[in-house]
């Protein structure tokens, strides 16, 4: 089956980044299809490439992105949502003269079509907030 | 078409109390983080309609320490029978 | 309402939303609504139903400017302009809120629980924030 999924929660401030995470990590694991990761609102922080855990504490941003490449999941960040929270990718951080890319480039930064063009191609979309 | 509902947060915020209002039969609920704690709420789940499949999270039932307390109507699952239900059903509604 | 379930073509998805969160506080409801805009450019059919304090998005006369906030109250005004076909209110959530219909925007259906859970059976994906 075709999924995709929505995450509009931050890592951290709630368990939903997480329970996210595991849900593609089990359907990936049970031979579904991922059509597309959405990162909406508060959860394009799951993007992040920037961020330092303790070592006792799991990555989640670091996790997605491995997810994402192991895969090669299509993987999309809301640009309207991003780059006011200070997530962008080389192409936005140079058009802005940021310095530095915060986003990984294994995820993409796009518009909301793209969430719409996955709700209209999906078998199922499962909201995480 | 049947739904999963998931329920994500605790009985403080009634989101369970809005769902069942808006509920179908055959539909079935599935409480995850927060939400686990609707799983030991014994008056509540007894006024659930009999065709409704109520589940819980095991991972989050066990974090919370809920095993023991749990009603005899809600089946404990994993994230892989979480998938399923996805499938088994025509769509996830999330409550959050 | 059931004319809204019915009348449905072959190849285009229906997507409800659900707007439960009041305006403001928090971006749920300015998130729900940009992803119904994005919506209406797919034509697809569309229901937008305000729920619980989502009901608070239609009180007339919003003024966010103190608070330097976009009014929300006007962009609602545009889903219409934008083709969204069904836009409803819970009747309950308005009573239980002391408000009636003169309280709120004009052209908005009111509905009961009953219709609310028809629509969410017919569609094929729902968003809930």
């Amino acid at each position: 089956m075709k999924f995709s999924i929505v995450i509009y929660a931050a890592p951290y401030s709630s368990e939903s980044a997480a329970s996210a995470l595991r849900f593609a990590q089990s359907a990936l694991a049970q031979g579904h299809e991922l059509y597309r990761l959405f990162f909406f609102g508060d959860g394009v922080h799951n993007a992040s490439k920037l961020s330092v855990v303790a070592q006792d504490e799991s990555n989640l941003q670091q996790q997605w992105h491995e997810l994402i490449q192991e895969h090669n999941l299509d993987s999309v960040i809301c640009v309207s949502s991003a780059i006011k929270r200070g997530i962008v990718d080389q192409s936005e951080a140079d058009r802005y003269d940021l310095g530095v890319a915060s986003a990984y480039s294994t995820s993409e930064i796009a518009g909301l079509g793209q969430l719409i063009d996955a709700a209209m191609h999906s078998d199922r979309l499962v909201n995480f907030g | 078409m049947s739904s999963l509902h998931t329920i994500s947060r605790s009985p403080d915020s009634s989101l369970l109390d809005t769902c069942l209002t808006v509920i179908n039969d055959g539909d079935a609920l599935l409480f995850i983080e927060d939400g686990a704690y609707h799983a030991t709420s014994q008056d509540l789940l007894a006024t659930i309609c009999s065709s409704i499949q109520v589940y819980a999270l095991r991972e989050d039932i066990l974090a919370r320490a809920l095993l023991m307390k749990i009603h005899d109507r809600v089946e404990c699952v994993d994230f892989q029978r979480f998938v399923e239900l996805s499938c088994e059903h025509d769509k996830v509604i999330s409550w959050f | 309402m059931s004319d809204t379930v019915a009348n449905n073509s072959s190849n285009k998805k229906r997507i409800t939303f659900i707007s439960r969160a009041a305006p403001y506080g928090r971006d749920k409801a300015a998130l729900c609504l940009d992803m119904a805009l994005a919506c209406a450019v797919f034509e697809q059919q569309v229901n937008y139903v305000f729920l619980e304090d989502g009901v608070y998005q239609l009180l007339k006369g919003q003024d966010a400017t103190a608070i330097n906030s976009k009014t929300l109250g006007n962009a609602l005004e545009t889903l219409e302009l934008y083709g969204i076909d069904n836009i409803c209110v819970d009747q309950k959530s308005l009573q239980q809120r002391g408000l009636s219909e003169a309280d709120i925007l004009a052209g908005i259906q009111l509905i009961d629980r009953e219709s609310i859970s028809e629509l969410i059976k017919a569609s094929d994906t729902v968003f809930n924030l």
